[in-house]
């Protein structure tokens, strides 16, 4: 059998752009992040006014989420707005039971060695899909929000704190929120694990050339792709 | 007993204090207070004309220790209004009457004074078992505590423990011990953390309902924003070698000795809301950053179950062992990484078998 490429344009440039921001800015947040709670560097003598290592590293980690924030609230307008098949929202309905049905069991099965067969997508797959919306939206979500919280304490009674103060209620108290935003931040690198396995295995097992497509936007479809939905 | 509708101006005056003097401490109550020098003559006037407001001083679970910051107010009419308002009235610990006397006189205020006294809580109320792990005078604190606030105006909860509930509800608390406005609902509640507050917060916030006759602005968590605005971090006197990266690594080395931020100390600084590093203690002589020594952060709710006090990463308890959120991190990582490395080889596998029987599936190329 040989087997005919055919390509196709997925991820377009919106999609594209968002996600090496993201990438960009998770990794520049996750290293500040670890540096603010224990400040490695050792300490320079002289006098404290001389130095602002701490302060810049402050200011990257706060100037980061701004832009991590800009960027997560403009893929949000994209996934409920954008005329993008592969990037909607529109598909994703975990709230209704026929969203678990077979598209999501087969490529569950796929991926537990039970099932031989390997679905393959033109866009997110639903248990990638899934794992997105798990790790990547609930995460930055939290991490917005705590992470706003926190920085509102910088200005009390100011703009931010007037808005996400009362994240830290949720918490119990600021020290709480400061660690639980530090527990959860470990869900990226978790996910980069995840996300780099999948898919280098799927470019590997469905030669579907996931991994360029990201910077290309380009997949190439060797099979029929499944139907998520019989409508 | 106490001569009804004295002002704080002529017991001060009965007791010899200046007229000067006590403009001086009218005009010290308002930079407490946060209010401009513009409202310093309202705050004389409260002072001259309003009479004592009865205060009735409850101790629950708890060690004392805002009765014993309280009465050192840095300013010593502070601490002669604070007494003249106390001593007359009811505080178990710094009266001179005691038992069935004692309680005859709370009585007593609750029946004069309906719905015009303030009743200041010390520590919090066990609610386990009916509350029979703190007994007051045959009673359980909590049916004292419920008595007492039905007719009082306000209630003050003094102190960490009566705020948020201090060490008594840390992990597992066993006696139930819950603050004050987990149990007083239906009346204004003022929390002044701090184990113990600052003393000057203390008699401030007395200060603020005489002069205005109301309390003062709370926060989120019912703190006065005068003194619990800000964080202890953001006007530490060492905030600059925080800015700077210049941390102390140990208590004995070369940054402790030259004054650097206590931050990797475990210092609650920078999460910590009270007026510590403003006001000070005791007579603004120092406060614990001051002296080396990093703040735990004892004014915030849960202090005791973020420790240790000595580090800067909490202790999260995680399948039986305390690990930091970076530890536990670190296993998930490698915990993906693990599983990963496995589904390749299963992979790996499952794709030579699934190439050996049927060579007619195999691609040609």
């Amino acid at each position: 059998m040989t087997t005919m490429y055919e390509e196709q344009y997925v991820w377009r440039l919106p999609v594209r752009v968002y996600h090496w921001i993201n990438a960009a800015a998770i990794t520049v947040l996750f290293l500040t992040g670890l540096y603010i709670a224990s400040p490695l560097m050792s300490s320079p003598p002289g006098e404290a006014t001389w130095y602002h290592g701490m302060a810049w590293i402050r200011l990257i980690h706060f100037a980061t989420a701004f832009i991590f924030i800009a960027n997560f609230v403009f893929r949000l307008y994209w996934a409920l707005f954008g005329r993008d098949n592969y990037a909607r929202f529109a598909g994703f309905t975990p709230w209704k039971p026929a969203w678990w049905g077979q598209p999501f069991k087969d490529q569950l099965a796929s991926y537990l060695f039970i099932a031989k067969e390997e679905p393959n997508y033109c866009g997110h797959n639903p248990v990638a899909a899934l794992t997105h919306f798990l790790f990547v939206f609930c995460g930055s979500f939290f991490m917005i929000f705590t992470g706003l919280a926190m920085y509102g304490e910088n200005n009390p009674g100011g703009f931010i704190d007037t808005l996400f103060g009362w994240v830290v209620l949720l918490f119990g108290s600021s020290f709480a929120m400061h660690t639980v935003h530090h527990l959860v931040a470990w869900v990226f690198p978790v996910y980069l694990v995840l996300h780099l396995y999948a898919v280098v295995r799927h470019d590997v097992v469905d030669k579907s050339s996931v991994t360029s497509s990201i910077i290309t936007g380009y997949k190439h479809r060797v099979e029929q792709c499944p139907e998520l939905f019989a409508d | 007993m106490s001569a009804k509708g004295e002002s704080y101006a002529e017991i001060l005056e009965a007791r010899g204090i200046s007229r000067g003097d006590f403009l001086k401490y009218c005009s010290l109550l308002s930079v407490y207070l946060g209010l401009s020098a513009s409202m310093v003559p309202r705050v004389v006037k409260a002072m001259e004309t309003k009479s004592r407001i009865p205060v009735i001083w409850l101790h629950g679970l708890e060690c004392t220790c805002c009765s014993e910051s309280f009465i050192r107010s840095s300013h010593p009419i502070a601490a002669d209004i604070v007494l003249n308002m106390i001593s007359l009235d009811y505080n178990d610990t710094l009266s001179a009457a005691a038992g069935h006397q004692l309680e005859a006189v709370r009585k007593q205020i609750m029946k004069d004074y309906k719905g015009k006294y303030i009743l200041a809580v010390e520590g919090n109320a066990p609610v386990k078992d009916n509350g029979v792990y703190c007994m007051v005078n045959g009673e359980s604190f909590l049916s004292v505590l419920k008595e007492t606030a039905a007719d009082a105006m306000a209630v003050i909860a003094w102190g960490s423990c009566a705020s948020f509930g201090c060490v008594q509800n840390a992990k597992p608390n066993p006696t139930g011990a819950t603050p004050v406005h987990k149990i007083i609902r239906n009346k204004p509640v003022v929390n002044v953390p701090g184990c113990p507050p600052i003393a000057e917060v203390m008699t401030g916030v007395i200060a603020h309902y005489i002069t205005f006759g109301s309390l003062p602005e709370l926060d989120r968590l019912k703190r006065p924003r005068t003194f619990y605005g800000t964080r202890i971090h953001d006007k530490c006197e060492r905030r600059s070698y925080f800015d700077a990266g210049m941390f102390v690594e140990r208590f004995d080395d070369e940054g402790a000795r030259n004054g650097w931020c206590l931050y990797k100390m475990g210092c609650k600084g920078p999460t910590t809301y009270n007026a510590c590093s403003s006001i000070k203690w005791n007579e603004g002589t120092s406060f614990p950053i001051g002296s080396g020594h990093p703040c735990f952060g004892c004014a915030a709710p849960g202090f005791w179950d973020n420790g240790p006090f000595y580090t800067r990463l909490a202790d999260i308890g995680f399948v039986g062992t305390d690990s930091t959120a970076d530890k536990i991190g670190a296993v998930a990582v490698g915990g993906a990484a693990a599983g990963m490395a496995a589904h390749a080889i299963g992979t790996a596998v499952k794709k030579a078998r699934d190439s050996k029987p049927e060579p007619t599936e195999v691609e040609e190329g």
